[in-house]
């Protein structure tokens, strides 16, 4: 019988935005010895510049939209202006007359497969409109002036029925069906428990009971969804940008029926995904088909509307939270109800799993409902389910610290989990309470207890007396102040498969080849670090080619922070098997061993630093024997929990006259295991953190709640952070090598500073206001109906 | 009509109604200039024109004759930087890249005007151009950079 170390493939549990995969893996051929905190390394946690940052700085970065060939046509999707009925008819023959329109397809011009193509939950072309803004026809011209022009004058006869637009009508007794079996998912009620939640609230000297709100938040990034589709022969090329070139190409040539070899996706750069760019959509189907039929390539790309309307956002939860405790505030009994609407359909993004996590609690009870309505669907949006959860709990814990009369902090200290409490196994690195106590300090949290005051804890500003006027709701201060802290934990340790391959041209120049995506994250600047590290290389000597179906070995999708702890080591790995045929060859020309020699910033030298030789004049001299290393992600340690942990704290101050929230500053501190790159890190950090001040305070889709049309599909009216939202932030990770993870020792960092900054400004708002706070975003009208329900805020 | 872009006399022959966005991206095929939002609320494709930034997706072409144009292909290569650009690599004012080109030009813009920009300036020049990647601490460290003289272009 094999030992465990010969066995090639494995079956290991990955987690995926928060979800467990099991999966079968293949054991790499070698072993890498972790970077340790004490590892002597060169360009690894190194604070360089963005590998790509010139060409993004001097405009000549290509994205999808970017691409341009001989003959190219562009497309239009027209889409459905109501949310629910029939198109009873489309007729596209005024758009074909008009001028530079080369083609036009609607339902029944489809190509005839074994089962008809989906992309956001329906049909695509389906005269059976299910959601506003559902792709309807498609029309393309030689320019996109002409295609706009087409698209207008398509004509489509609507027969409108009631649509189901908000949860609760979704679940009404006389509700109309959204789908065939009904308005809410197979798996709802879906109940995750552990313990007696019954007993723990039994046992509870004090109980807690509120209901929060979080709203539809849409991506919005600036780059829309995009492909551009060329066919030679019966090959098919895909420009798309993408957070995941491999699941596009499955995604078509499974909807096609082609064989997957048949589809190249590639992508150089892309204008941000934050989790809606994961799959192909109808504008990549009807990229392809359009360049079928009429032998051009095509581009199609969304306008602001369509990406505003169907591409997925975050759906809004209604989060019951119980939470009981004893009279020191150690919890007892978390119990959760929770509503989802999904929108036409979309995978279940558990806001009930940070429950089971964040603190320790014996008994934990969440049930989910997850809801479908006659809106676009759902996708993925930095931390999915998880920032919507931590604000309800978050917010609940500090409702209970008023409750007990415990700190916040406190609070959050008392019921920290050492643990995973879930599998009952130690995490992989670090844990909740290190982040907590550095946040508390390099904010000042002790300082700001000493300088409140009273229940509401608020800094008085200017006395709304002094300027003469009288708050409408009780008087006192214009101008409140208040501080609040949050925390995070989120999954983020990566896993297999990811595969890398490293090779170095006779001129010393290394590629390292990964297929892999770089949303902006920076992920190819630390593969590049991580691979100069590994085989000894100039960090200006290594390019890092990614996103190539065809080209570049498989990668999975950049999501749930998985990119640099899956493909990192895979790299590490590729380049480590490279450097050691690139010392063999070196051996053979200086007459010594493999092990005498090692290298480093370019050169290869005696173990001692004597006789140092440029990497290229080794390659040099094997001209075109090309040094070649291949690497792969090995599975997961078992038995562990691979974990971000984080705490932000946030200062606010509330004008109760206009109900405006200003947040003052923000500290962050997280644990994500060793930082590859401190400059790219921060950034990362702050737009985590901007994006969750913009959940906070601003972003939700208005949709109206009879006809569920969009009323907000614009970045005017719906308003994301500018840079005059931006407060003071000071983000940092704490030092925390984490070896156990991975032998690069890092985990992700893309979702984690978005999760508690929401938290943190509502835990603000509350203390300046000395009311609950329950719903997102906190918009000026929302604040005034908090106080006016509050009965003004407390002195 | 002739269109000036980057200190070169172009001939384009526009619709009525196209945008310089348009132009810029379709017949010169100067991609450096994105579109976002097609309507002027995010700032993306700003150019300079005349010296003044503009939305080039509001923009109508035939309204530029004799004003010269300059987008983000005019104003420095990757072997002689401007020093808006070489401060955004070192301050790594850079995500994603797809707002980039136009938060290079808005802040040339803002020096040009006004070479030493307090914070309340810096927010108020830049509040037109939006990133969604959050980069704006970086964006405000950078041009406060360049208007300390800290950063000078390299390659010159």
């Amino acid at each position: 019988m094999a030992t465990e170390r010969q066995r090639r493939f494995l079956t290991t549990t990955i987690e995926v935005e928060g979800r467990e995969e099991t999966k079968v893996v293949e054991m790499p051929d070698r072993e890498l010895e972790p970077w340790g905190p004490d590892a002597n390394l060169a360009v690894v946690g190194k604070a360089v510049p963005r590998v790509d940052a010139v060409e993004k700085v001097t405009g000549t970065a290509t994205y999808a939209s970017d691409v341009s060939l001989p003959g190219m046509l562009q497309a239009v999707i027209v889409r459905s202006t109501i949310a629910k009925g029939r198109a009873a008819s489309v007729d596209l023959e005024a758009a074909r007359r008009l001028p530079g329109v080369v083609d036009a397809m609607l339902y029944g011009d489809l190509p005839r497969l074994s089962k008809p193509i989906r992309t956001g939950g329906a049909t695509l072309f389906d005269p059976e409109i299910s959601y506003a803004s559902q792709p309807l026809a498609v029309v393309c011209a030689e320019t996109m002036a002409q295609a706009r022009a087409a698209a207008r004058a398509v004509r489509i006869r609507y027969e409108p029925s009631p649509a189901v637009v908000t949860a609760s009508q979704a679940l009404a007794a006389q509700a109309p069906k959204v789908r065939a079996r009904g308005n809410v998912s197979r798996s709802s009620p879906a109940v995750e428990s552990r313990g007696d939640v019954d007993r723990g609230l039994a046992e509870a000297e004090v109980v807690i009971r509120g209901r929060y709100r979080t709203p539809s938040a849409l991506h919005s990034a600036l780059e829309p969804h995009g492909a551009v589709a060329v066919w030679a022969g019966d090959r098919l090329t895909i420009h798309e940008g993408t957070q995941g070139v491999f699941m596009v190409r499955d995604d078509v040539a499974s909807a096609l029926e082609l064989p997957k070899g048949s589809v190249r996706v590639l992508m150089e750069h892309m204008g941000g995904g934050f989790g809606a760019k994961n799959h192909a959509g109808a504008h990549t189907f009807v990229a392809a088909l359009l360049s079928r039929r009429t032998g051009h390539p095509v581009r199609c790309v969304l306008d602001r509307h369509a990406e505003q309307t169907d591409t997925g956002h975050r759906a809004p939860a209604v989060m019951d939270v119980v939470l009981g405790a004893t009279r020191t505030g150690r919890l007892t009994a978390i119990v959760v109800e929770a509503v989802v609407n999904q929108g036409v359909s979309g995978w279940e993004a558990s806001p009930g799993k940070i429950f089971h996590e964040l603190y320790a609690c014996p008994n934990v009870r969440t049930t989910e409902t997850f809801v479908y309505t006659n809106t676009h669907a759902m996708a993925a949006f930095r931390a999915p389910g998880h920032a919507e959860g931590a604000f309800a709990l978050e917010r609940a814990m500090d409702e209970l610290a008023q409750a007990v009369g415990v700190d916040p902090l406190d609070l959050r200290l008392l019921n920290h989990a050492d643990h995973d409490q879930e599998k009952s196994r130690p995490y992989s690195g670090g844990t909740l309470r290190p982040c907590l106590e550095a946040v508390a300090k390099r904010f000042g949290w002790a300082e700001r207890a000493v300088r409140s005051t009273g229940g509401g804890r608020a800094e008085m500003v200017k006395e709304s007396a002094e300027l003469g006027a009288t708050f409408p709701a009780g008087g006192g201060p214009r101008f409140r102040r208040g501080n609040g802290i949050a925390a995070q934990i989120w999954p983020a340790g990566g896993g297999p498969p990811a595969y890398a391959t490293v090779r170095i041209h006779p001129d010393g120049s290394v590629d390292v080849l990964t297929g892999t995506q770089d949303l902006g994250t920076g992920s190819r600047t630390v593969l590049a670090q991580v691979a100069a590290e590994a085989l000894g290389a100039r960090l200006a000597d290594v390019r890092v080619i990614l996103g190539d179906t065809e080209r570049t070995p498989y990668t999975g999708n950049s999501w749930g922070s998985m990119t640099t702890p899956s493909v990192a080591p895979a790299v590490r790995m590729a380049a480590e098997d490279a450097r050691d045929h690139l010392l063999e060859a070196a051996a053979e020309m200086l007459g010594c061993a493999p092990t005498d020699l090692t290298t480093r910033d370019g050169l290869v030298s005696r173990c001692d630093g004597s006789t140092p030789t440029p990497i290229s004049d080794v390659t040099a001299r094997l001209g075109h024997l090309t040094i070649m290393g291949h690497g792969s992600r090995g599975p997961n340690t078992s038995g562990i929990g691979l974990m971000t942990f984080g705490a932000q704290c946030a200062e606010v101050e509330v004008d109760t006259w206009t109900g405006r929230v200003r947040v003052l500053r923000i500290v962050a501190v997280h644990d994500v295991g060793r930082v590859l790159n401190p400059l790219l890190a921060r950034s990362q950090l702050e737009g985590g953190i901007l994006q969750g001040l913009g959940l906070a305070l601003f972003e939700e889709r208005v949709l109206d709640e009879r006809s569920g049309v969009p009323l907000n599909a614009g970045l005017h009216e719906y308003k994301i952070p500018t840079m005059a939202d931006v407060p003071a932030i000071d983000a940092s990770c704490l030092e925390a090598v984490d070896v156990r993870a991975n032998p690069v020792g890092a985990r992700g960092l893309a979702e984690p500073p978005l999760i508690p900054t929401a938290p943190a400004i509502a835990n603000a708002v509350a203390d300046a206001l000395g009311i609950p706070v329950r719903e997102l975003p906190l918009t000026p009208w929302r604040v005034l109906a908090a106080i006016e329900q509050g009965g003004g805020p407390a002195a | 009509m002739k269109l000036e872009v980057n200190g070169v006399v172009r001939e384009v022959s526009p619709s009525p109604v196209e945008s310089l966005a348009d132009t810029l991206r379709d017949r010169l095929h100067l991609t450096g200039t994105k579109v976002a939002c097609g309507r002027g609320e995010c700032g993306v494709c700003t150019v300079l024109l005349d010296g003044r930034p503009v939305y080039a997706c509001l923009t109508i072409t035939n309204a530029c004759v004799g004003l010269p144009v300059t987008t983000i292909e005019g104003v420095g290569t990757p072997d002689a930087l401007h020093p808006v650009q070489r401060a955004f690599i070192d301050h790594d004012a850079v995500q994603c890249g797809f707002c980039t080109p136009g938060q290079v030009m808005s802040a040339i813009a803002l020096l040009r005007g006004n070479a030493s920009p307090d914070d309340s300036d810096i927010r108020r020049s830049m509040s037109g151009n939006l990133c969604r990647c959050g980069t704006y601490p970086r964006i405000a460290a950078a041009i406060r950079a360049v208007a300390n003289g800290q950063e000078t272009a390299r390659g010159d």
